[in-house]
């Protein structure tokens, strides 16, 4: 039969595109690229010259409620991993409750107990679910306030407040490209 | 669930691929018949739908009514052709998570044209790995098929290629998600339960469809076919989109889909159309 071959072609064409479907139904991924709920950038100035950025120094930071710090250097091993020396920072947010409580730890490595300073902060703000695809789901953005966007208080031990002035930049935290929180230390 | 319906999709084209070579084989095999005893094609007929008979002895003599039907008169057969998805209709029994029902019909218009539509409705809940939803609603397809496949005498199988338009109404539940969070420091988040409703959604696309249907009885067709699908337009919900749209199934990169369906429909006969060139087509054939 002349159209015979014909139809042995389609078939075999369905058979291979209906596997390949079946074959590609898990393939959604999401992106790492992709923006998706975004941290907390806070960026430290030296309050001498407030143009100008300073690095922490082994700058520890743990969230109200957690024994472990934030992994700011995720292939450094042990305590080294907790620490921050650069100028900038960027810390995740709570995305089920509309406030998260931090404690900033300055010279957290050093021996003498009197150079260690510890800092807390309240940030609270607002939060709303936004869609984003079908492979990364619903992201978080954040707004700060709107009544006291942050509280900041020293740590138990009283040792007074290393962080200077907070001010913030922008309440509007949708992305991780700018800075939203000012520290002068 | 996805190994379930893997194997269905594959069972159900082994079937297809079955049926529509038990059709070809007998015909092809039909030169060599002559010599026994196969008198005419009607006999063919028969012989794909049901199972074969035992083989008549071999001893009955050679049949002289092989040639004096030497050119049997062509008809072909104009009618509408109704059916159901079966493969929608039984996917509710395994899939608890789906009830669904589309029905098929086509009119003859010409020799190889068809009028086509689709319609059906679907109530389907998908759980992806961030996001719960139930997508209900309704569709309609309508549109032409090109029948491609050169029916040996009476035969009436179709392999065909055909254009549809589709539209479908729609309403989505989202019922839970999760938040996407990269920096997990205080925990997986729990799923965030939403229950909101978005109505009113639409869509509309077109969708190409290649498809078989082969007579396995009397006015019985068994068929099957694939249709890509292409949008064209869909209102989409705020903060949430079509991830499914009945008819058009899931949609992929946002605008692209596709669908299978698995059919038996029944054909009602109109008129018949007398062929006038079946002659020379059959006299080409034998050489």
């Amino acid at each position: 039969m002349e159209f015979y071959p014909f139809m042995k072609k389609i078939i075999a064409f369905a058979f291979v595109f209906v596997l390949s479907l079946s074959s590609c139904e898990k393939d959604d991924i999401c992106d790492p690229n992709t923006a998706t709920t975004p941290r907390l950038v806070i960026t430290f100035y030296d309050i001498t010259k407030p143009s100008e950025v300073k690095n922490v120094n082994n700058l520890k930071v743990i969230g109200e409620g957690m024994t472990e710090g934030i992994v700011f250097n995720a292939t450094a091993t042990g305590e080294l991993k907790y620490l921050a020396n650069g100028s900038t920072i960027s810390i995740p947010l709570k995305t089920n409750e509309d406030t998260t409580t931090y404690s900033f730890i300055l010279n957290s490595t050093n021996l003498n107990p009197a150079l260690v300073n510890t800092d807390k902060i309240q940030f609270n703000y607002t939060r709303e679910n936004l869609f984003v695809s079908r492979a990364c789901g619903y992201k978080t953005v954040f707004k700060l306030g709107p009544t006291d966007p942050l509280i900041h208080t020293d740590a138990a031990s009283a040792d007074g407040l290393w962080m200077q002035y907070v001010l913030i930049e922008t309440d509007n935290i949708a992305n991780e490209n700018e800075t939203h929180v000012k520290v002068y230390f | 669930m996805k190994h379930t319906l893997k194997y269905i999709f594959s069972f159900c084209l082994v079937f297809s691929v079955f049926l529509a070579q038990a059709q070809d084989l007998s015909q092809k095999g039909e030169p060599a018949k002559q010599t026994t005893t196969v008198k005419n094609p009607s006999d063919d007929l028969r012989f794909m739908g049901a199972i074969p008979e035992t083989p008549k002895p071999a001893t009955k003599p050679l049949s002289t009514d092989k040639k004096s039907d030497s050119i049997p008169v062509k008809k072909d057969r104009y009618g509408v052709r109704v059916g159901v998805d079966l493969f929608k209709l039984t996917r509710g029994l395994y899939d608890h998570d789906y009830k669904g029902i589309e029905l098929v019909g086509d009119y003859r218009l010409s020799k190889k044209i068809y009028l086509a539509a689709e319609v059906g409705t679907e109530d389907k809940t998908t759980d992806d790995d961030l996001l719960n939803f139930t997508t209900k609603g309704s569709y309609l397809k309508m549109g032409f098929d090109y029948n491609a496949y050169q029916n040996w005498l009476d035969m009436e199988n179709i392999i065909s290629v055909g254009l549809r338009y589709g539209f479908s109404t729609f309403n989505q539940t989202l019922n839970h998600y999760d938040v996407y969070n990269t920096n997990p420091y205080f925990g997986e988040a729990p799923a965030v339960i939403s229950g909101e409703t978005f109505d009113g959604l639409t869509a509309h696309w077109v969708s190409v469809v290649t498809g078989v249907k082969a007579k396995v009885f009397n006015n019985v067709f068994v068929g099957f076919s694939l249709q890509l699908n292409g949008l064209i337009y869909n209102t989409k919900p705020t903060n949430f989109d079509n991830l499914y749209i009945p008819g058009f199934n899931r949609t992929y990169d946002g605008n692209f889909g596709v669908g299978f369906n698995y059919t038996v429909s029944y054909f009602i006969p109109i008129y018949k159309k007398r062929l006038s060139q079946v002659v020379k087509k059959f006299q080409s054939n034998e050489k």
